[in-house]
């Protein structure tokens, strides 16, 4: 009986103290979301950002660094960032001459052959 | 034998250790909806340029105030102008530091341009200028020293009295030899207790050789292009009267120039 007590108060102690660590991992003291990167940016943000390449893009006209600021983004093609951010425009209603501007970047980017440099994050 | 609580310590250990581990190496939290204002520094810095450099390209000013609006911080203009010297100094291209300076300077104030420099926007708003008197008390003139030899010289300085400056500047255009401006010079302010520096052609509307630093009242100036021994001492704020009679600190125009080559 001593020995089933013993490892009885054991596991008790080890639920407790799991659920207080969990408790204080998880939510009193989580994991911090700072230094983060562009590949954790909520989807209102990213189609913001996108939004910005494609009018910086505008003005610049270099298509080359509309890609390298889309590459930031993450591992998916910049095509694929653009098409997902004219969803987004077209479903939050944007204003149309942003919509166009994300068609044109768009457009302008299926005109470039699909290299490893510019899928590559 | 009894062993008392220890077996429920021992547990309580482990499993804060487990929990733990698991909590914050295995499963953390993921944010995967996370603001740019959590991003890295670095991340921060691009993101801060592409909101210029969509600025440049758009001219809409409160789509890039509500931009910048995500980051906290007491003054997004300093932050800015304070990138762009960053960025330039880091051989990023001018262009993005342009942007950045041309997107601070909106959201300052825009000092007004350079005498004898036509600005390049081509919209201006008309605002009621005051009519300027300069201060008539005699005051000391900055000392300018020359290095034989120097690249560039110091071909005026000028208190400037003007009230649509609101704060006190030292603004001063490098130009070389043939009248044009020179972008990025390092130009040295110093004075007693510390010192700074900044870099011409961030402001392009005012001139590719222009640059500027707010003065605090009350404190001595020396400003010196870095690659050169050319300065001008001695510069602080000097009192300016305007038409109401309200007295509101001065600010200096300095050029260098670089002399023609035997």
């Amino acid at each position: 009986m001593p020995h089933l007590l013993r490892t009885f108060r054991f596991w008790i102690g080890v639920i407790l103290g799991l659920a207080a660590a969990l408790l204080y991992g998880w939510v009193l003291q989580p994991v911090r979301a700072t230094d983060t990167s562009l590949v954790s940016l909520r989807q209102d943000y990213r189609a913001d950002y996108v939004l910005m390449v494609a009018e910086a893009y505008g003005g610049e006209g270099e298509l080359s660094l509309a890609v390298q600021r889309l590459a930031a983004l993450g591992p998916e093609t910049p095509s694929q960032y653009v098409e997902a951010a004219i969803a987004y425009a077209s479903d939050q209603a944007f204003a149309v001459e942003d919509i166009e501007r994300l068609t044109r970047l768009a457009r302008d980017l299926q005109s470039i052959p699909p290299t490893p440099a510019a899928s590559s994050p | 034998m009894n062993r008392g609580p220890w077996p429920l310590l021992i547990g309580l250990l482990l499993g804060v250790v487990g929990g733990l581990t698991y909590a914050w190496a295995i499963d953390p939290v993921e944010f995967v909806g996370s603001s740019p204002a959590a991003l890295h520094s670095d991340v921060q810095a691009d993101y801060l340029t592409l909101i210029a450099s969509a600025y440049a390209a758009t001219g809409d000013l409160p789509r890039a105030q509500v931009r910048l609006g995500l980051f906290p911080g007491p003054d997004a203009a300093e932050t800015l102008g304070a990138l762009a010297q960053a960025r330039l100094a880091s051989g990023r291209p001018a262009s993005e530091a342009q942007a950045l300076a041309l997107l601070a300077g909106d959201l300052g104030v825009r000092p007004s341009p350079p005498p004898g420099l036509t600005p390049r926007i081509a919209t201006v708003v008309p605002i009621a200028s005051p009519t300027i008197t300069r201060t008539p008390s005699p005051r000391p003139s900055p000392t300018v020293t020359l290095t034989p030899g120097a690249p560039f010289q110091v071909d005026r300085r000028e208190l400037e009295c003007d009230a649509t400056l609101r704060v006190p500047r030292i603004r001063l255009l490098v130009l070389d030899a043939a009248g044009q401006g020179v972008p990025r010079i390092e130009v040295l302010v110093l004075w007693d207790t510390g010192q700074d520096h900044f870099y011409t052609g961030l402001k392009p509307e005012l001139g590719n050789g222009y640059g500027d630093f707010t003065m605090s009242e009350g404190v001595t100036y020396t400003v010196r292009l870095a690659e050169s021994g050319a300065l001008v001492t001695g510069v602080e704020t000097e009192p300016c009267v305007d038409e109401s009679g309200g007295v509101y600190p001065g600010s200096w125009w300095l050029v260098f120039v670089q002399p023609p080559q035997p």
